[in-house]
Order: structure tokens, then C-alpha cells, then sequence
């Protein structure tokens, strides 16, 4: 076991230098200049010159590499050149709405998921199993930021129910901000309960075909235990696996739509570093993205010994 | 300001006035339509973005500007007509006769945010950061040959030549020469300490920037004037939130969230009109440009600019960019009609789509190799909503045409280079004096830089009085058309929203809220 994550750890590292290089080099060979956006449209070059030369962009690129490493193995992301702060500061102020709006999401997509793709399964081949195999096409296929801008007309700007944007002000309660997330939460939820839908589906399909399944309904168990208690348990494996992979794609997924919905959140921001070429927060933003993507995987490769008495490492 | 008023002829006026005063007599019983001011309230103002930085100085971002003229002030401003007006000075300069010594006294009693009292000694230490920092100050300092206290309540700015944009210079709200503490002038500024009505509370970047009112502050007498006059400071909060989605502002103004929403797009209109929130209509606001070239590549020869110029067909590609006639006026001349620097020269250039007289001085130019490189950005989709009809023109005329579509970023940072682009896109406001516009730099992309440039634009900043100053603009304006360092497309509006709720506030290029108030829902 000890071994095991040991192999893993290494892995993580390896796969942290590989997204860093790939990241900085993309970054650094896009066009953009990140000292001209921030003077401003009327800023001379001279000026310009003098902010790149103070930020340290216009040294040779390997140079910039080898600095970008040894900062990471000290555990450094750099400085923001926008926000002018480090950019695990920068990330970690905006970390609350992400890590809100990604709980919630999932657990929409898994409320919707779970019954009903166990239903799909145990109604196969009926008008509910039809429909629901029609609706999680529909909401797989949807782009996210058009159910957002659906759902903020409905609800938000006709109905008034919720807000439209934003993340409250600086006196909002905790009320408000929830308040603030729903909207989104629902759409990545919708968004993304369709794959983690189907995936129930196909598994529990598998597992209710197995002896032991027959077995239990020959002892004269309900039909609710056999599946909640025995079949649903031995379908859990591939469950987890694509809750893993949800969770990871709620992660990118929350960048579309915290820009519709004016989130402050991780995703925002990646998305305005890009936009003004913080080349510190997009390295960073992106490395601590990958880090937690390689984590999440471990922690469910993890869960499947809980689930699973027969796997070991 | 340009905001239109009526004028009624003689006969109507007695009509309506019995009128009005019938209505008067009725609405004594009801509500009155415009309630009278009253302190207090926080408003939350929805902006394109995120400022990257809350230094004046060091940014010529209209957004920078807008946020930072509540918590700075400058020495002068800009009345309701566009004129210089004082504002921390007393009143306006004295200038010597030779037109090299201006001496400017300052007001006595003004306290910064710590509670520090301004004399001239912060206001010289402060124009000197100015020109050591800012673009605007890089610009006057080529030819300041000293900034110096004159007492503790004036101060004296000394030219090597005459030098008449440098008041307005010095009243910009952007690379603006604001005044601030001597001992508070650290590059890269860590307090935000000025002498505006508010001062800053808290910022939490791409969140709010939250501004309360500044119990000390003093403001001028009188009424308020444009940005000058007297400045109420109504309101004890002012919130300034980023929402860089153009769609989420309009959502945001139709469902009312905000009390004041900017820079919305032209075509929401009726869908705002229909929502919760008060149209805001700026018109007009500014004017979007296509520049030329001058150094390097294909439009090096006047003759090919003047092809461009001649071949373009403006009323077309103002129609593709905003939709509605409501939206734009067709002119050529760099001003609108209301501002002294108007002129009615560009009816021979202007809005011509003459493809043949394009062509012709195409096939004097004598070009081996006719592609024009058009640098546009979809980030401001009514560039390139012009340029792709522009694009159009250009190829009936004989031009083949290269278009680069790329995001601002990009824009800004390949406009600097004069090998990689023959044309690029761009707009700013209508700015109260001309020297403030950015053309007037040869360091400016397009690097417009001949004797007659030269000459005009000399002769123009050395004017003495106003009156010549307005004439001589006339020959810059005939040297654009002349020699086209870049073509301009027309006039075109802003849009905003506010709250039903929020008063006071004046539509304006880089709008402002000291002013404004809050009534009863």
C-alpha cells in the first residue's frame, strides 16, 4: 500500500513538471503583452519597454523557465502581474465560490443521476428508461453557457427570484451568497448528471444480470433490497469512477460559467488572466488544476478499496 | 457634455406655459416626479472589468479613470462645455506674456484622506511623479523646464516653449496629474490617499471596489458644472463591481440588480427599455478610427492612404457595426457639431465609396503587391463588424485584403510593430482637447510624423489664445485629411442603465457618482 502511493506521488510529480513546461511554453509563444494591457491603449512603447523590463518578461526565455522551476520547487507560483499579490494568494482568495459552486453542482448532478439512472436500469427498456436516456442526450449535448443564460432569464431576470450575477457584496450573508449559486450549481449539475446518468445505467444493467443478484430475489428479499443493498453496491466501481471524472470536469466546466454568472471564482479568473496575459496565474491556475485533477483520481482509485473489500494494492 | 435641448419658437411658448402651470396646479396633490436629494445610500455600479490599477497616474484606461476621479482630483477639470475649469486650484492659471510662466494658486483648506492638510509643496511633488510616470506628463515634460512652489499656496510651471493643451493636461481624469501626499508617492503606489469626495474602503480584485464618502472633503461652491463646481457627495458608499460579460450586464440591467450598469451594447436597447432599469443614452460618446500605417509597408505612400480614404464607404460600415441609425451620425470631421474643435472639411474626402478614384491613385501608387494586413479584434465586435465590410470596399477598388482577427491583447501588443500591420482598428471618446488624443504622439502606433504634421500641430499647440487655437485646428484637421494618418468612421453612442431609483447622475464619457442620489422606490 505504502508503495503503492509512493508510485503515485512520484507519478504526481512527473505529471506537474510535464503541465508546467507545456503550460509555460503555450503561454509564452501566444501574442499578448501583459505590460501593454495594463498601461492602458495610450501607453507609449518606451513605457512599455519599462514595465516588461521591471516585470522581468523581456529576459531570455529559458531564463524565464528555469526561474519558473526553481520558484516551483519552492512551493512558489510567482507574483500576479495584474493583481500584483502570489498567485497561490490570488487563487486561494478566489477558491470559496469555486469549491461551493463544484460541491453543489455535484451533488445536483448525483441527485438527479443516482435514482434515475438506477430506475433507467431497473425499468429497462420502458417509456421512463426511453425518456430518460433522451434527456441525459439533451443535457449532455447542451452547452453550459446557454442553459445559464436560459435559466438567468427565467429565473433570475423575469421571475426575480435570484440574482443574476455576482457573488454578493461585502456585507453579504452566507445566505446570499448560496444565493448567488444556485443558478450556476444547477446548470453544471443538469450539465453534467447526463454522463454520470448513463453510466449508472450501464453498470447497474451489468450487475442485475449476475447470480448473486438472482440468488437474493430467490431468498425472498424485496426487490428494494436486492437493489439498494446488493446490486447497487456491486455497481459502485464504475459510479465512482465517473464521479471522480465529474468532479474534475465541474473544475473546467466552472470557467464557462462563472464568467456568465460573474463568479469570482478560479475559473474567472483563469479566464481574465488569460484575457490580460498574467502569464503567473495561468501557470499557476492550471498547475494547481492538474494537481487536483491527479488527486482526485488517486482518492477514488483509494475508494474503491472501501467499496471493493476484493482490491488491494 | 452634448446632451441636446429643444428650442421652442415664440408662439408655442405661451401654449405651454399655461399649460405647465395647469399641470403644476394637478400635480401639487401627487408625488413630485423628481424628488429632492437627500444624503445617504450605497449604489453598486457594474463595470467592463477590473481596473489594473488604482494609480491615475500610470494607466490611460477610461476605466481606470472612472473610478479613480472619485478618490483623486486634479488641479483643473472639465466643465459642462468642455472648458477647463478649476478645481484643487483656486481658479485659472496666470500666464505670463510670453506664454512660458503659468502660476497656479491653489485652494487653502483641503485635507487628503489621512487628514494631512495639501500645500503646494504635495501638489509640486505630485506633478513631478506625474511627469515621471504618466504618458500624459512624459509628454508635457519634453517641454516643462521646471515645476516649483511659489509660497505654500501656489505653484509655478515653466515652459521652454508655449504650450497652450497643458491645462487641459493637467484636468485629465486618466495619466491624469492628480495630487496626492508628498510623503505617499511611492512607484508602485501602496496607498491610495487623494483629496476626492470618496476615498477608498476595500478592494477585492475582479469583486468590488468599495468607496465611502469623505467627511472632510471640500468641495467648491456654487452648483455642480460638468465635472467641476460643487461636488454633493449625496451618497455614503459607492460599490464599483467588474462584469466582464457583456450579455450578464445586459441581463444585470434588465433585472434591475444594479444600480447603475455601463457600457452596455447598442442593440439591447429595447430589451433594457422593456426591463427594470432607466435607459442612459450618451450621444455622442466617442469615434471609432482606422489607422494607418505611415512608417513601414503598403500605406508608406500617401498616395495608397488617400486610395483607402477614397474608396471607403463609412454609412455602410456604421449601419453593419450598430444596427440603427439611432446609434451613430455619419462624420468625417474629428469632432461633432457642439465642441469648438468642429469643422465641416471632410465633404470632399468623406463617405465616398469611389472605387474608381481609388483605383486609380492604386495604379499611380504604382504597388507590386496591393494586401492590406487589417489588425482587428472580435473583443469589440462593431470593429470588426467594420472592418469586414471596409474589407469589401477595399477589394472593389483593386486591394486584396489580409485580415487579422486576433483578441486585444494581441492587438496591442502587434500594433507596436510596424512590420506586421498596414491597418488597425480602434475608437476612443470624444476627449475635450485635441492634444489628449493619442495621434498627436509620433510615438503613437501609426507614427504620423511629416513637416506638415509637424507644422499644423506646432503652430496649433503654440496658439495663444483660443480663438486662434480654434482656427488652427482647422489646418490639422485639413493635414488628416490630406496626408490620412487615419481614416475616422463617424460618431457613435454609449449606452448605459440606472436604477429608477438613482438620480443625479449626468451621462458623461467616464461617468461619475458624487452627485448622484437615491429616492424612495
Amino acid at each position: 500500500m505504502l508503495r503503492y502511493l509512493m508510485n503515485r506521488i512520484v507519478g504526481l510529480i512527473a505529471v506537474m513538471f510535464i503541465v508546467a513546461t507545456i503550460v509555460f511554453v503555450i503561454i509564452r509563444v501566444t501574442p499578448g503583452d501583459p505590460a501593454a494591457v495594463m498601461l492602458g491603449p495610450e501607453a507609449s512603447q518606451q513605457d512599455i519597454s519599462a514595465l516588461r523590463t521591471q516585470l522581468g518578461l523581456d529576459r531570455p526565455l529559458p531564463l524565464q523557465y528555469v526561474t519558473w522551476l526553481g520558484q516551483l520547487a519552492r512551493g512558489d507560483l510567482g507574483q500576479s502581474i495584474f493583481l500584483n499579490k502570489p498567485v497561490l494568494s490570488a487563487l486561494a482568495d478566489r477558491a470559496e465560490p469555486t469549491f461551493w459552486l463544484t460541491i453543489m453542482s455535484l451533488l445536483i448532478a448525483t441527485a438527479i443521476a443516482v435514482p434515475v439512472g438506477i430506475l433507467s436500469a431497473v425499468k429497462r427498456g420502458t417509456v421512463l428508461d426511453q425518456s430518460v436516456l433522451s434527456f441525459s442526450m439533451f443535457t449532455s449535448s447542451v452547452p453550459s453557457f446557454w442553459l445559464g443564460l436560459l435559466l438567468m432569464q427565467v429565473f433570475a431576470v423575469k421571475l426575480g427570484w435570484l440574482p443574476v450575477s455576482g457573488y454578493g457584496g461585502p456585507d453579504a450573508s452566507i445566505g446570499t451568497r448560496l444565493s448567488h449559486l444556485i443558478l450556476p450549481a444547477v446548470v453544471l449539475g443538469v450539465v453534467n448528471s447526463a454522463l454520470i446518468t448513463r453510466f449508472i445505467r450501464a453498470s447497474m444493467l451489468d450487475v442485475l444480470r449476475d447470480d448473486y443478484v438472482r440468488t437474493a430475489r430467490a431468498k425472498g428479499l424485496t426487490e428494494t433490497r436486492v437493489i439498494l443493498k446488493h446490486a447497487v453496491r456491486n455497481a459502485l466501481i464504475p459510479i465512482l469512477t465517473v464521479i471522480g471524472l465529474t468532479t474534475a470536469l465541474l473544475i473546467s466546466g466552472a470557467v464557462v460559467t462563472e464568467t456568465v454568472f460573474g463568479l469570482p471564482g478560479v475559473g474567472s479568473l483563469v479566464v481574465s488572466a488569460v484575457l490580460r496575459r498574467d502569464y503567473p496565474v495561468i501557470q499557476g491556475a492550471l498547475l494547481v488544476i492538474a494537481a487536483i485533477y491527479v488527486l482526485i483520481n488517486l482518492f477514488i482509485d483509494l475508494m474503491y478499496m472501501v467499496v471493493d473489500p476484493r482490491v488491494r494494492y | 457634455m452634448n446632451v441636446r435641448t429643444p428650442r421652442l419658437g415664440g408662439g408655442l411658448k405661451g401654449v405651454l406655459a399655461a399649460t405647465a402651470l395647469a399641470i403644476g396646479l394637478t400635480m401639487l396633490s401627487t408625488p413630485a416626479l423628481a424628488a429632492a436629494p437627500t444624503k445617504g445610500g450605497t449604489i453598486s455600479v457594474a463595470t467592463i472589468g477590473e481596473p489594473p490599477t488604482l494609480d491615475p497616474m500610470s494607466s490611460t484606461a477610461d476605466l481606470v479613470g472612472i473610478l479613480t476621479q472619485h478618490m483623486f482630483e486634479t488641479l483643473y477639470t472639465f466643465d459642462a462645455k468642455w472648458n477647463v475649469t478649476p478645481l484643487l486650484a483656486e481658479k485659472l492659471p496666470e500666464i505670463s506674456a510670453d506664454g512660458l510662466t503659468y502660476t497656479i494658486p491653489l485652494r487653502t483648506s483641503i485635507t487628503f484622506h489621512d487628514g494631512a492638510k495639501m500645500d503646494a509643496a504635495d501638489v509640486v511633488a505630485s506633478l513631478k511623479r506625474w511627469t515621471e510616470t504618466a504618458s500624459r506628463g512624459k509628454q508635457a515634460a519634453k517641454l516643462i523646464t521646471s515645476i516649483e512652489a511659489s509660497g505654500d499656496n501656489a505653484v509655478r510651471i515653466v515652459l521652454k516653449q508655449p504650450y497652450a493643451p497643458l491645462t487641459a493636461l493637467l484636468a485629465m481624469n486618466n495619466s491624469a496629474a492628480v495630487v496626492m501626499p508628498k510623503g505617499k508617492l511611492a512607484s508602485p503606489l501602496t496607498e491610495f490617499v487623494g483629496t476626492g469626495p470618496y476615498q477608498l474602503k476595500a478592494r477585492v480584485p475582479d469583486q468590488y471596489i468599495q468607496l465611502t464618502r469623505f467627511e472632510g472633503y471640500k468641495s467648491r461652491d456654487g452648483e455642480p458644472d460638468g465635472y467641476g463646481g460643487a461636488r454633493k457627495q449625496y451618497l455614503d458608499e459607492i460599490r464599483f463591481v467588474p462584469v466582464t460579460n457583456a450579455n450578464t450586464r445586459i441581463e444585470s440591467a434588465v433585472a434591475g440588480q444594479y444600480d447603475y450598469v455601463d457600457s452596455l451594447p447598442v442593440e439591447s436597447r429595447d430589451k433594457v427599455r422593456a426591463g427594470r432599469s432607466e435607459l442612459v443614452m450618451l450621444a455622442p460618446f466617442g469615434w471609432p478610427r482606422m489607422v494607418l500605417n505611415t512608417k513601414q509597408g503598403l500605406m508608406a505612400d500617401v498616395k495608397v492612404r488617400q486610395a483607402v480614404q477614397l474608396a471607403l464607404n463609412e454609412e455602410d460600415m456604421l449601419f453593419a457595426a450598430f444596427g440603427n441609425k439611432d446609434f451613430y451620425t455619419l462624420n468625417g470631421d474629428l469632432y461633432p457639431k457642439g465642441y469648438p474643435w468642429a469643422t465641416q472639411l471632410g465633404a470632399k474626402v468623406y463617405n465616398k465609396g469611389d472605387a474608381a478614384g481609388a483605383k486609380k491613385l492604386l495604379d499611380e501608387a504604382k504597388v507590386a503587391n496591393p494586401t492590406i494586413r487589417i489588425l482587428t479584434s472580435q473583443q469589440y465586435e462593431f470593429h470588426y463588424k467594420m472592418a469586414l465590410v471596409a474589407a469589401e470596399y477595399l477589394k472593389v477598388a483593386g486591394f486584396k485584403v489580409d485580415m487579422q482577427v486576433v483578441d486585444w491583447a494581441t492587438l496591442t501588443q502587434r500594433r507596436q510593430d510596424p512590420a506586421l500591420w498596414d491597418v488597425f482598428i480602434t475608437h476612443s471618446p470624444f476627449l475635450p482637447e485635441p492634444a489628449l488624443i493619442d495621434f498627436p504622439s509620433k510615438d503613437a502606433p501609426g507614427w504620423w510624423d511629416t513637416p506638415r504634421r509637424n507644422q499644423t500641430l506646432d503652430a496649433f499647440n503654440q496658439a495663444r489664445t483660443p480663438d486662434e487655437r480654434v482656427k488652427l485646428w482647422k489646418d490639422v484637421q485639413q493635414a488628416v485629411y490630406d496626408e490620412v494618418p487615419f481614416i475616422k468612421v463617424g460618431d457613435f453612442n454609449a449606452q448605459a442603465a440606472r436604477a429608477k431609483t438613482l438620480e443625479g447622475v449626468t451621462p458623461a464619457p467616464w461617468p461619475y457618482f458624487w452627485n448622484a442620489y437615491k429616492t424612495a422606490k
